[in-house]
């Protein structure tokens, strides 16, 4: 049964990563390849301010977001001038950065030894210590995560970054500031990863860099585009496959160390086959194509 | 240790430089960042290994059935993947998303097969340490920037005196145009692939001959590499010699001040420099946003 729930607490935590970045790369055209550090971000901010400063769990989230959005104007302003593929590289280097900050500022994270005893969660003094607690909390925070991403998609703001998707140059003549559009979408989709991140370090009680690496983007931009891209229940579904469907080779008797490679054959095979059969994923409505 | 520093950054950029290299013309020709020419690298350090040690073939032969290996791996990537996509009309974005695709499926095939623990080339076979200008450095890693070098001074005749090398970059400047004046564009860009590939094979054996390998060393080679093409200017050959050596300084220099495991953080944050204040890097030519 807990084993059941801690798959369900993952497919939350990582349904909230998707939905995220897919506000970014789905709805606004911009593929990050940073998700993986504002996941580690937030994670990181939250678990130091419990342990250093005894912060509650929601308190240190919030900051944690705070965190998220403020450095995602460090990889926003400069970078979203740069088009399509040289963004990509622009955000591959910055979370190649952040992750050797991780790694290597042992006076602050601890670098590989990675913190640990990090407090359950305590939310308005009430401890969560089960299972079944937890995925209530994982559930709560990936519905809100659904929930204003959906809100903004929808809005007409949500109409703007489609716009932006679609056609830069014509929002711009619309007179749209597309900049500001693009950083703001930006911000808010690093506040929502830092927010999984949080969850995250609270739920493991232990975080060290090996979970915050590029693989870990590329694994959440995996996840947008096999379900679907630019649609409100695509990164959900590609989050439930590419968590689920490799738990099953558990089953199928792989030892785990052969297990994590299969998973990651897995979902590389499938966004190639993807990419050619259907880019816009099982669900989508972008497929990255004019 | 100046001297030292300085030969260190030399024999990370005769690597990177091939890595560079290789990407770069692949990018010129068909305008998207190939990120499988990690999977290559890495496939061809695990190739030499499987047919030096494994098979116990001599060094000249095993290697140069791994470099050939490795070419037509990146051939076939061609063919079976990135051909088909432009045939669709795939952007550079869908082709960047599967050829991280390839890059993943293959990396972690080889670690499946391999293993994960390091496997190492060289049994001995460094040669003695040379002193130069108060820089230790042994015959082999001298080997190492001669051979680069020479390969590279290969690639350049080949692409800027050779009819082969003018159809290559028609196709990269058109190729639309070029098929009209004649030129088979889908040939042309099998060439490309075999021979960049080869580029970055040659560079993974000469790696691996120096230190171990493990599943990883593609993916860092193929990181360093794309930031020493960007840094030194996409496309452009002289860029790539430029950029790994501008990048093979700042990871060994950097080291002077600050300890060896901030090397990485110290290439990208030269690699967000650059392309914040001059995308096109040193040599390349500037990028038109109406190019999107």
């Amino acid at each position: 049964m807990d084993y059941l729930l801690h798959i369900l607490i993952l497919v939350c935590i990582y349904s909230v990563l998707a939905v995220s970045l897919d506000l970014l790369a789905g709805h606004t055209g911009l593929l990050s390849m940073a998700h993986g550090a504002f996941y580690g971000l937030g994670a990181y901010t939250s678990a130091l301010l419990a342990l250093r400063l005894g912060s509650p769990f929601l308190v240190g989230t919030l900051l944690g977001m705070l965190v998220g959005a403020l450095l995602s104007l460090v990889v926003s302003l400069p970078s979203l001038r740069l088009r399509g593929d040289y963004f990509v590289i622009a955000t591959f280097g910055f979370q190649m950065i952040v992750w050797g900050v991780f790694n290597n500022w042992t006076e602050v994270t601890r670098g590989p030894l990675g913190i640990p005893g990090i407090p359950q969660p305590a939310v308005f003094g009430w401890v969560i210590k089960s299972h079944a607690g937890f995925m209530v909390l994982a559930a709560l925070l990936a519905v809100l995560a659904h929930w204003v991403v959906g809100r903004i998609t929808g809005s007409p703001f949500g109409r703007v970054l489609r716009a932006i998707r679609e056609d830069e140059l014509l929002a711009q003549s619309l007179g749209k500031n597309v900049f500001r559009f693009k950083v703001s979408a930006f911000a808010v989709s690093a506040a929502l990863a830092a927010m999984a991140g949080s969850l995250y370090a609270h739920y493991v009680t232990f975080i060290d860099p090996t979970s915050f690496t590029v693989m870990e983007s590329i694994l959440v931009i995996s996840m947008v585009i096999i379900g679907g891209a630019g649609s409100p229940w695509g990164p959900l579904i590609g989050t439930t496959m590419l968590v689920v469907l490799p738990e099953a080779l558990r089953f199928l008797g792989f030892p785990s160390s052969v297990a994590a490679n299969m998973r990651q054959i897995f979902y590389g095979v499938l966004l190639v086959v993807m990419m050619m059969g259907r880019p816009r994923g099982l669900v989508g409505r972008y497929g990255f194509s004019r | 240790m100046f001297p030292q520093l300085l030969a260190n950054a030399l024999i990370a950029a005769s690597i990177y430089g091939l890595v560079a290299l290789g990407f770069g013309l692949i990018y010129s020709t068909t305008r998207f960042f190939h990120f499988a020419h990690g999977a290559i690298y890495t496939s061809a350090a695990y190739l030499g290994f499987l047919f030096a040690v494994w098979c116990g073939f001599r060094f000249p032969l095993a290697f140069t059935l791994a470099i050939g290996a490795a070419s037509l791996l990146g051939v076939l990537i061609e063919i079976g993947v990135y051909r088909r996509l432009r045939r669709n009309n795939a952007t550079s974005i869908v082709l960047l998303l599967s050829s991280l695709g390839v890059l993943i499926a293959a990396q972690n095939s080889l670690s499946l097969t391999f293993g994960d623990s390091s496997k190492s080339l060289h049994r001995g076979i460094a040669g003695e340490a040379l002193q130069l200008w108060g820089a230790r450095i042994t015959s082999l890693q001298l080997t190492m920037i001669v051979v680069s070098f020479a390969l590279w001074l290969l690639t350049w005749v080949l692409i800027r005196f050779t009819r082969l090398g003018r159809m290559i970059r028609a196709v990269g400047n058109d190729p639309e145009l070029s098929r009209v004046v004649g030129v088979d564009a889908d040939k042309v860009i099998v060439v490309v692939y075999a021979w960049g590939s080869g580029l970055a094979a040659a560079a993974a054996i000469l790696a691996a001959l120096d230190t171990d390998m493990t599943p990883m060393i593609g993916f860092n080679a193929l990181l360093v590499g794309v930031v020493a093409a960007i840094v030194g200017g996409i496309g452009s050959i002289q860029g790539s010699l430029l950029g790994a050596l501008l990048v093979g300084l700042a990871q060994h220099l950097g080291v002077w001040k600050l300890p060896t495991q901030w090397q990485d953080a110290i290439v990208f944050l030269t690699l967000l420099i650059f392309l914040l204040l001059r995308p096109q890097g040193f040599l390349g030519r500037p990028i038109r946003k109406a190019e999107v």
